[in-house]
């Protein structure tokens, strides 16, 4: 079994266990709960918003980015929880790396599906916000939904808060990993949100707070006159972190005993 | 020249200050039925996990198939299947895609599902959520997992834990089968005296950390031929001092009774004679020579 084989081995079991899980369902599911809501609300109250200014599209990306920049953390923290609950739950550590696998594939394998869990998720989020567009349009052609609106605009956004999240997000997968106890990682997870919100208000650093990165990193695609460095900083400082937080825990995972 | 499917050699293993294992030398012969016998804590499981390389030792090598574990993890790993403790079984999926997880990881044709159902016989029971599944039918599943890809040794850690007599009789049985049959190697650690006896062809006895005994069963028997003897007295600890008094290795049970260790028949009568002699009231004299006593008599000589 060469490098490559062993890691699609992983890589494929990993997908596989997953089946009938609340994680799975929790991912399919959580992504529609905000579009869900706007749906009504743009059916129901869409002059009325529309009546206050903007356009459609403006109005329901007002709406939905929002909402998803407080409530995408907590699902970064739950799908990390549970990826690891899953072999923590089934004791099942030790089965897998009792495998002829190497351990970093069994490890690399894990991380890629959670990095694709996290993507397909915000993927799935915008595609729904576009569909809620749509319907509506379809519903009262005349709040605006038919005018142009770019979807790969809206591919660009989720990939942009996708690496804006993977910062925070290697820290909460290590976390998951290293402690079986939920309440450690959601703790340190939730202060780590709260204590942006506090930084936030004015010091002078806060750009560097690792949970604040998806936040700071929408800004970027606003703006046509893009500076690479400075808009983009947020992105690269994730990006950094995520690489060797990960690299650390699987260095950590390498090492560990498994008991 | 003997082939040996295992070799530790001098593994000492620390849990912060305390040492787990200290100098552990084993030799399991190839096509045995290892016997790796031991009291709860004594580190059997802290050994079968050095042995699957899930951690390593502060000191020494670990030998399987003739190559060093950590150098050819993968290619020994390949052909080891292992049972550790209790059963890794994910709940939620049926017995079918439990080995489906384990199938993909390694790389094996899917027809070999099938196959290792029918020999541990569980495929009418195949499609159910193992969260249904008996404790007997979790093992059997484990062991299933562990023969997907058709190794040559199986690391069997505690199979018959929690089972009861019918799942004890039918893992028992095939065990035997896997070894007579398909020609595995096994290494099985249990801290239940009387299935290591009916199983094993090599025994290691393992306590505090340290191997005290290693080989045949036979040479176990013939090295430790002793017999335990349990006394039911009216006076406990008077006869213990009168027996240490005669140099003899005595000990109290945990049912208020006393185990002494004699060398013969006649030094039963012996043992019988100065108790009475000194006014102690005897209610009843039990010897036995089994593994149970054998094992006894190597683990209290520790105790004193």
């Amino acid at each position: 079994m060469n490098n490559l084989q062993a890691l699609r081995g992983s890589l494929s079991s990993e997908i596989y266990k997953y089946r009938s899980t609340f994680l799975l369902w929790f991912a399919i599911l959580s992504p529609a709960f905000i579009p869900a809501i706007n749906l009504v609300t743009f059916l129901h109250s869409g002059d009325k918003i529309l009546a206050r200014g903007g356009t459609a599209w403006s109005n329901l990306m007002q709406y939905s980015t929002g909402p998803a920049n407080f409530l995408f953390p907590f699902f970064v923290m739950i799908v990390a929880l549970f990826m690891n609950q899953i072999e923590n739950n089934s004791n099942s550590w030790k089965l897998i790396y009792a495998q002829q696998n190497p351990r970093w594939s069994i490890y690399l394998a894990k991380v890629i599906t959670y990095c694709l869990i996290l993507f397909l998720g915000l993927t799935l989020y915008m595609g729904l916000t576009y569909a809620v567009g749509k319907i509506v349009h379809i519903v009262n052609p005349e709040l605006g939904f038919g005018a142009y609106f770019s979807f790969w605009k809206m591919i660009e956004r989720s990939l942009m808060l996708f690496i804006g999240t993977l910062g925070f997000a290697s820290i909460q997968f290590w976390l998951g990993q290293r402690f079986k106890n939920l309440m450690i990682s959601l703790g340190i997870g939730v202060g780590g949100i709260i204590s942006f919100m506090i930084v936030a208000q004015g010091w002078k650093y806060a750009r560097f707070h690792p949970y604040g990165f998806h936040m700071l990193a929408g800004s970027g695609v606003e703006n046509d006159k893009l500076i690479l460095w400075q808009q983009m900083e947020p992105l690269y400082l994730s990006l950094g972190l995520a690489l060797v937080v990960f690299i650390l825990a699987g260095i950590d995972m390498n090492k560990r005993r498994i008991i | 020249m003997n082939h040996y499917t295992i070799e530790t050699h001098d593994l000492d293993v620390y849990f912060k200050d305390f040492k787990a294992l200290d100098k552990i030398n084993l030799s399991v012969p190839e096509g045995s039925i290892f016997g790796f016998l031991g009291p709860n804590g004594a580190g059997k499981t802290t050994t079968i996990r050095i042995l699957l390389d899930l951690m390593h030792p502060e000191k020494g090598k670990v030998k399987i198939f003739g190559k060093e574990l950590r150098q050819n993890r993968v290619d020994i790993l390949k052909r080891v299947g292992a049972l550790i403790e209790n059963p890794s079984i994910y709940k939620h999926l049926t017995g079918r895609q439990n080995l489906e997880v384990i199938r993909k990881l390694v790389g094996v044709p899917k027809t070999r599902i099938d196959e290792v159902l029918e020999i541990v016989r569980l495929k009418s029971n195949a499609d159910k959520k193992a969260k249904g599944y008996s404790l007997g039918m979790c093992q059997r599943l484990g062991l299933a997992s562990a023969l997907l890809t058709d190794p040559k040794l199986l690391i069997l850690d505690e199979p018959t834990n929690g089972l009861d007599p019918s799942g004890i009789i039918e893992m028992r049985e095939l065990i035997i089968e896997l070894n007579r049959d398909y020609g595995k190697t096994i290494f099985l650690s249990s801290h239940i005296l009387s299935e290591i006896e009916k199983l094993a062809t090599d025994v290691a006895i393992i306590d505090r950390g340290r191997i005290e005994f290693l080989g045949k069963l036979d040479k176990l028997y013939n090295q430790n031929s002793g017999l335990n003897v349990n006394l039911d007295v009216n006076d406990l600890n008077k006869s213990i001092s009168i027996l240490e008094n005669s140099q003899l290795n005595v000990s109290k049970s945990d049912d208020d009774t006393l185990n002494v260790q004699a060398e013969s028949k006649e030094h039963i009568a012996n043992i019988n004679r100065i108790l009475v002699e000194a006014g102690i009231d005897i209610y009843s004299i039990k010897s036995d020579n089994n593994l149970e006593s054998v094992f006894l008599n190597i683990t209290q000589k520790l105790d004193q």
